[in-house]
């Protein structure tokens, strides 16, 4: 027997020194069960590029199944002159029809969200025609009447401030139509850096989907009753073009810049471009020609030291009314020495739609940002896609090892499902510690690649409270309409991060901002008798290095000095302006104006919600003002119609939409999801990304549906349940006999019973 | 490495954890099939009454479009709408981008191997198939193909003429991976076979 129990302990030693090696092999099993999903995975991957799709076979789907009709050829040229602080953009779209039947093109194009959209020019051989300002729906009508009636017609709409659709009706086989549409902007200056950007693509944005509110009283069929937070999804959802089928709406580009300044240093971010300069001035063209509409333009330039302008004056007459734009950088002084106590609360969109290079460069961000907290802060981390999570119960001390939970954190995120941006955002301006020690600041980081605006705007204006609101834009198109305005709103500040080397100098300015007092209670003083109408109103704070631009009309011939006053943290400061008759005299200062003073207006609008808010008083001088001033608004757009008819009677029209590229660094897979119900992973988001998208065109849709050669795809049907059960009862066995091997050491080694060595032990009540 | 008492309980305690919770995973995932078409039934025959879909729990981001009966093997099961993986855990889901169940044109309903579509292993050419559709209606369908395919090319065209069912699982049956593989159950209405 003691033989016997000997020989079974040097088998059972032996048997657990291979104990490592049988770990290792149970490891690798799961691994490889895993490695067997993905490997499940990865043909629905490759499937989305169908082999026999050809190039150029851009197709849309017509209203009978089985016909196509070929979407239009866009090409874009752009040309862009900057004046000292103000630019003006002409972009020029050719559309080309490459198809046998009468066709209308529907362009969606994005714009500064400042643009002041002023010029709609229709050319059709030699012919010019020149489009007209007219109320939205009599536009409309215009169009579409001569739609209709077989005319040549353009309409350019308001989709959103930074998003406009360009429709052209009775384009012929083979012909083509050239649109000029052409718009004023003010130059952008923070920290002596002066920066334009030109948006070249629209990023499909999501649209969350229409809520469930009951099931009662509705249609038998399909039953559900909704609210539909995006009323106008079809409009802003154009169909994408895959990137596999090539990059399509080639665009060129030249630049010609007029600083007013010795010029140091000229960057096109994000292009690469020909400059040839002079002291003062430079022309830029882009080196390849010609790019696709993938990612937006940006060039940023500085003046040579010593030759900082901190004040421009410019001044227009304009229908017996004189007009004034502004800007002026405060005196800053030293950096402060104290910074004050903070409580910064971190969000991050880990959404599908930041996938690509987006999501590296948020963490990246982010990261940055935790690095700067001191002790003395507070912080706490949101992350959202279509779910939110909050890192902590509430914001806590930013010591070492709450930061590195949180660097954790933010390290392991993925990006991937939807963009319900509202609920975390909420989560972010919730204040339950009301501690106003500390300056309360929001830093949201997302691409804001989202339709429902309007609701998130609501949300700033009833929640923000004392927080301040800082989005930082990231990825190469982000949304920067929904960032700049979410800014004012929240009385922050809009940084955006277009690539990975942005990074460092744009965190570097965000925190110049997040860690200076803002300047705040500006307030203008217009020299005494004189009546003027200044916008924005009322001024917004400024952060550190940012200049105050400002608007303004005036009886002609007004003379006098301006004075501005503010404060930054207890220090009050003046600023006094001469406004001379002898300013420089500058195009289209009158329609910045008409521009700015729209934009407040739809401010005022959004902040008036509630139920005495006078909606219609607000519309009605914003279309006084935009028909006035020639400019495409919410309420307004351009129209222009030739009166030859051009289509022969009895010939059909057929609607198309012109097709995007998806911006750069953007996957189409996280985006739209694989093609049809391939695998479930993410079905929740994508399903609402693909549908609403397929709805979109009311007849036609994008032909990237493969199902004609491949057949539909077919989901993942096989549960992970199985293989659970069997790994968990393989290793409770492994442990029962690990057990035993244990219980029987113990045995040996006590010699005898393993309870006697511990006499000592008891059971304690 | 040295191997001590105290690393050999570690790691026995370990693997029970590991493997308790494993196994309690997957009994979860096979109770919840289960429990949840008891719960869809009542949401099904409200459904049916009302004429509307009904949600079988608050939280559902999915109801029942259809019922699907395989008389001879005594298979039954309320499938839903949508196949994510979510819908799929609890039955058979309609992917959404194939015809309605009942109307013309192929209808793809999914199911998982191990649950809800056992069954389908054990048809055979000629059987029939039941189904229900929320509108009540009843429809007849014969099985007239039994195919293994790729996930990826199906070669199901949902707008071909005719009124077709194609009921979906995993290929193999008694594998524990999961593969690129399915096998499909193709079956023609009764009133189109004449």
């Amino acid at each position: 027997m003691a033989a016997l129990t000997l020989n079974t302990d040097r088998q059972l030693v032996r048997l657990f020194s291979l104990l490592p090696l049988i770990l290792v092999c149970l490891v690798l099993s799961i691994v490889g069960a895993q490695a067997n999903r993905l490997a499940d995975i990865s043909p629905n991957v490759s499937y989305v590029s169908p082999n026999d799709m050809q190039r150029g076979a851009l197709l849309l789907k017509g209203k009978e199944p089985g016909k196509f009709v070929e979407a239009p050829v866009l090409a874009t040229d752009v040309d862009i002159q900057v004046t000292g602080p103000t630019g003006r953009t002409r972009v020029t779209q050719r559309f080309e029809n490459p198809g046998e039947g009468w066709v209308e093109g529907i362009y969606v194009f994005p714009l500064p969200e400042d643009a002041a959209v002023d010029t709609l020019k229709m050319v059709i051989g030699d012919k010019v025609i020149e489009g007209e300002i007219k109320e939205k729906v009599e536009a409309r009508r215009i169009y579409e009447e001569a739609r209709d009636a077989g005319q040549r017609a353009s309409l350019v709409e308001q989709e959103r401030p930074n998003l406009f659709t360009n429709s052209v009706a009775n384009i012929g086989p083979g012909e083509t139509v050239i649109i000029q549409i052409e718009y004023q902007e003010t130059i952008r200056q923070s920290n002596n850096t002066f920066s334009l950007r030109f948006p070249m693509v629209v990023a499909p944005r999501y649209n969350p989907q229409p809520t469930i509110v009951h099931t009662v009283d509705i249609d038998n069929r399909n039953g559900w009753g909704v609210i539909d937070p995006v009323p106008d999804r079809d409009r802003i959802e154009p169909p994408v073009q895959h990137p596999d089928d090539g990059p399509i709406n080639p665009v060129t580009l030249t630049l010609s810049l007029d600083a007013g300044f010795p010029i140091d240093r000229i960057v096109s971010h994000h292009h690469e471009v020909r400059i040839e300069r002079g002291e003062r001035n430079a022309t830029l063209t882009l080196k390849e020609g010609d790019v696709p509409a993938d990612r937006d333009f940006e060039l940023t330039w500085t003046p040579e030291e010593g030759s900082e302008p901190t004040a421009a004056l410019f001044r227009e007459t304009w229908k017996g009314e004189d007009y004034l734009l502004l800007m002026v950088t405060p005196p800053y002084g030293e950096e402060a020495q104290t910074a004050p106590a903070r409580e910064v609360i971190f969000v991050i969109d880990n959404s599908g739609s930041m996938a690509g290079e987006s999501m590296p460069q948020a963490k990246e961000s982010l990261l940055k940002a935790l690095d700067r907290l001191k002790p003395t802060d507070t912080f706490n981390v949101v992350r959202f896609d279509d779910t939110h999570e909050v890192l902590f119960d509430t914001s806590i001390r930013a010591d070492r090892e709450n930061l590195n939970v949180a660097r954790r954190f933010v390290r392991s995120l993925e990006a991937d499902g939807g963009t319900e941006m509202l609920p975390a955002l909420q989560a972010a301006l919730n204040d339950p510690l009301n501690d106003t020690s500390r300056l309360r600041q929001v830093i949201f980081l997302t691409d804001g690649a989202i339709g429902n605006e309007q609701q998130l705007f609501e949300a700033i204006v009833d929640q923000a409270g004392r927080s301040r609101l800082f989005p930082v834009g990231i990825g190469s198109a982000p949304n920067s309409y929904f960032m700049t305005r979410a800014a004012e709103m929240g009385r922050g500040a809009f940084t955006h991060i277009g690539s990975e080397a942005q990074i460092a100098e744009r965190m570097k300015e965000l925190f110049l901002k997040l860690e200076n007092p803002a300047m705040t209670d500006l307030r203008l003083v217009w020299p005494d008798g004189v009546e003027a109408e200044a916008w924005p109103t009322p001024l917004p704070d400024l952060y550190r290095g940012e200049p105050i631009v400002l608007s303004a009309k005036i009886a002609d011939g007004t003379e006098g000095t301006l004075r501005l006053t503010g404060k930054a943290g207890d220090d009050v400061w003046v600023i006094d302006m001469e406004i001379s008759d002898e300013a420089p005299n500058r195009a289209g200062v009158s329609q910045l104006w008409a521009r700015r003073k729209i934009a407040s207006l739809e401010a005022a609008r959004t902040m008036a919600s509630g139920g005495g808010a006078d909606w219609d008083a607000f519309d009605k001088e914003i279309t006084e003002v935009a028909l006035a001033h020639h400019l495409v608004s919410r309420l307004t757009s351009l129209v222009a119609v030739d009166k030859t008819p051009a289509r022969p009677a009895g010939e059909e029209l057929t609607q198309t939409e012109v097709p995007l590229n998806l911006p750069a660094g953007w996957e189409f897979e996280k985006v739209f999801g694989e093609p049809d119900a391939a695998a479930p992973v993410m079905q929740r988001a994508r399903a609402g990304a693909v549908r609403s998208m397929l709805a979109a065109a009311p007849a036609p849709m994008m032909m990237a549906d493969a199902s004609q050669t491949q057949g539909i795809a077919l989901p993942q049907t096989a549960s992970e349940a199985p293989a659970l059960i069997a790994q968990g009862i393989m290793m409770l066995l492994l442990a029962l006999s690990l057990l035993a091997g244990w219980f029987l050491w113990m045995k040996r080694s006590s010699n005898g019973s393993l309870f006697e060595r511990r006499p000592s032990f008891k059971w304690r009540w | 490495m040295r191997i001590t008492p105290t690393f050999l309980l570690a790691a026995a305690l370990g693997l029970t954890a590991l493997g308790g919770w494993q196994l309690g995973q997957g009994l979860y995932m096979d109770a919840k099939a289960e429990l949840a078409q008891t719960l869809l039934e009542n949401a099904w025959d409200k459904s049916k009454q009302t004429g509307k879909p009904v949600k079988a729990w608050e939280w559902a981001d999915t109801w029942p479009v259809a019922r699907v009966t395989a008389p001879r093997v005594k298979g039954t099961a309320i499938v839903l709408a949508g196949a994510s993986g979510e819908a799929l855990a609890f039955g058979p889901g309609h992917l959404s981008n194939s015809a309605e169940p009942g109307a013309d044109g192929t209808s793809v309903i999914a199911a998982h191997r191990d649950t809800h579509f056992e069954f389908l292993k054990d048809m055979q050419i000629g059987d029939a198939v039941e189904l229900e559709a929320h509108d009540g209606e009843s429809h007849t369908y014969i099985v007239d193909d039994l195919k293994v395919v790729r996930a990826d090319a199906s070669g199901i065209d949902p707008r071909e003429p005719g009124k077709r069912l194609a009921l979906v699982t995993c290929f193999p049956f008694n594998t524990t991976e999961q593969g690129p593989l399915r096998y499909v159950v193709f079956a023609t209405a009764e009133e189109d076979l004449i």
